[in-house]
């Protein structure tokens, strides 16, 4: 490792490792008054509250400029968004009970439960109440009581989601852990690790090994979070991140032939070889299980098991009903390489207009009957003229996380072998020049060398 | 080459899943669906038992979890009695040990 990299990298980890370990000034005052909720924190910290309602974590929606076939003055996420990795929004499955099953049994479902609002106050609500409903300690508390965080229903017969707001909570607190970011996103597209296929565990990320957390790499301002352009992550505070930034340059290799690659190839494409979760879902039959729910019937794999699908992206996305995905060309001037988990779902289409239709869970889930959810959700988004039917819709998931350690990123063979992960056809070189880059004079020199010294 | 490649693959392939299922007759895998009666964390927190309900035959089976990952939700919470589990386990001396141990959930 170069030593300028290795300081870094040493210093990111110090950091937090130092951060964790200091004690919240805020500490006795909470202790000694108790926590009433974000006021408390305010009293301190003022601001901080109405500030956070104007965020994707409040909104579930931002304006969105790099997708194709939206109204760029309206707003978009997971509030109104509809695709087959979840066939729904948080505007159709609003939290709710569903009816009961067979078995008599019912229970509470509705995608707002990511939400840290206690539904009264839900996605995108503001106002002085809705400021008072944040769940601060979600992100904040070392000693966040998860069992205290369920949907309920109320004396008036609302269902509300409530919250650890306990002492106890309150006066441990500091940056968010790994651990506080992954009680939502963790198990994000119907259970852990299904929709992106990454594990943040110690063992299978460089980084995590290295102490270094969501929030180091996601460096947070006024409860703005970076993020990338991944073709299925549209909503956004603003604020964009890559690899490359405070802790990686653009040559963050001793080798240069690694380092040439960097202006065709992105660094997740060599360094995140593997992903998994889902890749395949049926949401026109769910299948029932041995506790008399039903589920939409899922193919998945384990964290490491799925290869990626490589293509040119230039950080613009293709959204039609029938694919959402990567734009861009080996010519375009601006696409690199990058590495996706392909998924496909089937759901049901409008024949009137083409569109996907979205579904409200609450009777599939209790009964089974998908059109059902279809008719449900139809009548909450006012959709009078529709006619269901099935199709598939591909979808592009970046691959952005679990960064191997460095003996598995792709090296040259991985690529450049006859059998390589790339298809240069497929990604537009000419047979000639397909002939050049399976050609092991290549990297023949360099790899037995490599092999030499490994002996 | 391609072609002996792919034989080459195949056989590779084939060995590999005889060796998989030999081994996992040797140490029989099960799965089950059940509702978490009791959790019980050991002294040093480096272990639990939990009782699960079968939501099938509603016998009561005890799983040995010992993965930092699952002992942690114990410990925070994020997994309590009450909660419907989807488990995979292996049967080894007598014991339960869990293989995968997760929340169900729909979409
Ligand atoms: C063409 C493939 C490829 C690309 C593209 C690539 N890397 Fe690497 N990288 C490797 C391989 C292989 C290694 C391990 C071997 C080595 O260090 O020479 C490595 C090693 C590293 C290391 C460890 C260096 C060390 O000395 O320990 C870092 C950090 C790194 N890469 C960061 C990046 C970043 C950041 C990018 C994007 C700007 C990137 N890489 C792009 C293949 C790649
Ligand atoms: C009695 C005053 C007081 C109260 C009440 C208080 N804080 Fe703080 N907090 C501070 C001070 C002082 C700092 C350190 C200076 C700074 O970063 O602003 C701080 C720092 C923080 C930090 C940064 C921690 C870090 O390690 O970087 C967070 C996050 C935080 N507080 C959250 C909260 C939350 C959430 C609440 C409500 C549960 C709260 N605070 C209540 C005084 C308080
Ligand atoms: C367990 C928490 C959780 C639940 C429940 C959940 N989501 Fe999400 N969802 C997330 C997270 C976290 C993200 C963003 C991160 C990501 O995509 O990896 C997200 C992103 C999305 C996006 C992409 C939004 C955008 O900005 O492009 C859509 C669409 C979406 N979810 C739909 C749904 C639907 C529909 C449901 C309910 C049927 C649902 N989600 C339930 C956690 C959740
Ligand atoms: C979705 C997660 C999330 C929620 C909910 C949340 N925060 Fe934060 N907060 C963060 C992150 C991330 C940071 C940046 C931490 C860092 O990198 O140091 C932060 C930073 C802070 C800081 C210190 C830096 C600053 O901006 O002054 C304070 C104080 C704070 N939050 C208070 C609050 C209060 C009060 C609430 C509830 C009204 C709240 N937070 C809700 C994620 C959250
Ligand atoms: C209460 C649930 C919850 C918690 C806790 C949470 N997230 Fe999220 N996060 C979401 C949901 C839901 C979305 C998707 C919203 C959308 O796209 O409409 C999201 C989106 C994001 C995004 C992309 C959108 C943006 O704002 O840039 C990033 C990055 C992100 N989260 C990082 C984090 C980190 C880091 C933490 C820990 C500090 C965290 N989240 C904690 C639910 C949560
Ligand atoms: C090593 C640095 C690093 C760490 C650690 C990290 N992220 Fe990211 N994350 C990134 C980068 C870089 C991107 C954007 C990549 C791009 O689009 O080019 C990203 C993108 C995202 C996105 C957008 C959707 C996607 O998957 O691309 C979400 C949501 C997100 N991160 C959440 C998290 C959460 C939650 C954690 C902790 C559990 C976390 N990240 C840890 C670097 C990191
Ligand atoms: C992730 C796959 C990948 C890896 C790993 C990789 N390459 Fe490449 N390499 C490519 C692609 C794609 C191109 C064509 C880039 C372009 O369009 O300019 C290329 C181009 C080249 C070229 C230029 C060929 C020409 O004449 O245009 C050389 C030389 C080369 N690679 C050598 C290497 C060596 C040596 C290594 C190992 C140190 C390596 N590559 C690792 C994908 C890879």
């Amino acid at each position: 490792m170069s030593g300028k990299i290795t300081v870094i990298m040493l210093g990111c980890a110090l950091l937090a490792a130092t951060v964790q370990a200091k004690e919240h000034p805020g500490k006795e005052q909470i202790l000694k008054e108790g926590y009433q909720g974000p006021k408390t924190c305010e009293t301190c910290h003022p601001g901080k509250a109405r500030e956070f309602l104007g965020t994707v974590h409040w909104k579930h929606a931002s304006k969105v400029d790099h997708v194709d076939n939206i109204d760029p003055n309206e707003e978009y996420g997971m509030k109104n968004r509809i695709y087959t990795m979840c066939n729904g929004s948080d505007i159709v499955n609003n939290l709710k009970e569903v009816p009961p099953n067979a078995l008599g049994k019912t229970k509470f479902t509705g995608c707002n439960t990511c939400h840290p609002g206690d539904h009264s106050s839900d996605v995108g609500s503001t106002g002085p109440q809705a400021e008072q409903a944040i769940d601060c300690l979600i992100c904040h508390s070392f000693k966040y009581d998860f069992s205290k965080r369920k949907a309920v229903k109320s004396e008036d017969g609302k269902v509300v989601m409530t919250q650890d707001r306990s002492t106890e909570a309150a006066a441990n607190i500091g940056r968010p852990t790994i651990k506080n970011c992954m009680a939502c996103h963790e198990a994000a597209g119907g259970g852990a690790m299904i929709k992106r296929g990454f594990s943040m565990a110690q063992k299978d990320e460089v980084h995590v090994t290295k102490g270094i957390i969501c929030v180091d790499c996601h460096q947070v301002k006024n409860h703005r979070f970076p993020t990338g352009r991944d073709p299925n992550n549209w909503a956004n505070d603003g604020i964009y991140m890559t690899c490359v930034g405070e802790c990686h340059s653009v040559t963050p290799h001793k080798d240069a032939d690694y380092n040439r690659h960097i202006a065709k190839i992105a660094c997740q494409t060599c360094h995140i070889p593997k992903t998994g979760g889902a890749f395949s879902k049926d949401f026109t039959k769910w299948e029932k299980q041995s506790n008399g729910f039903y589920e939409p019937s899922t193919l998945k794999r384990e964290v490491n098991e799925t290869a990626p699908v490589y293509a040119w992206y230039n950080l613009t996305v293709s959204n039609t009903p029938h694919f959402i995905g990567p734009k861009g060309s080996r010519t375009d001037g601006k696409s690199k390489i990058y590495p996706f988990k392909i998924f496909q779902g089937k759901a049901y289409f409008n024949k009137k207009d083409g569109k996907l239709l979205s579904m409200d869970f609450a009777s599939p889930i209790a009964t089974g009957d998908t059109l059902a959810g279809v008719a449900s959700a139809a009548r909450i988004l006012g959709i009078k003229e529709y006619e269901p039917v099935p199709g598939w819709q591909t979808i592009y998931f970046g691959s952005n996380h679990q960064v191997a350690p460095k003996n598995k990123a792709l090296s040259c063979a991985n690529c450049h072998a006859l059998n390589g992960v790339l298809n240069f056809k497929e990604l537009g070189y000419s047979p000639k020049e397909v002939e050049k880059l399976t050609n092991p004079e290549l990297y023949f020199e360099k790899l037995l060398k490599l092999q030499q010294e490994n002996e | 080459m391609k072609k002996i490649l792919s034989v080459v693959v195949m056989v590779a392939l084939m060995l590999v899943s005889v060796l998989t299922f030999s081994r996992q007759a040797q140490a029989e895998e099960l799965k089950m669906v059940g509702t978490i009666s009791k959790i019980e964390l050991s002294a040093d927190k480096k272990s639990a038992t939990a009782i699960l309900k079968d939501s099938k035959s509603g016998e009561e089976v005890t799983i040995l979890v010992s993965d930092e990952l699952t002992l942690d939700k114990f410990m925070d919470k994020r997994i309590v009695e009450g909660d419907e589990i989807r488990c995979k386990f292996e049967k080894m001396d007598g014991k339960n040990s869990s293989k995968m141990f997760k929340k169900t959930a729909g979409c």
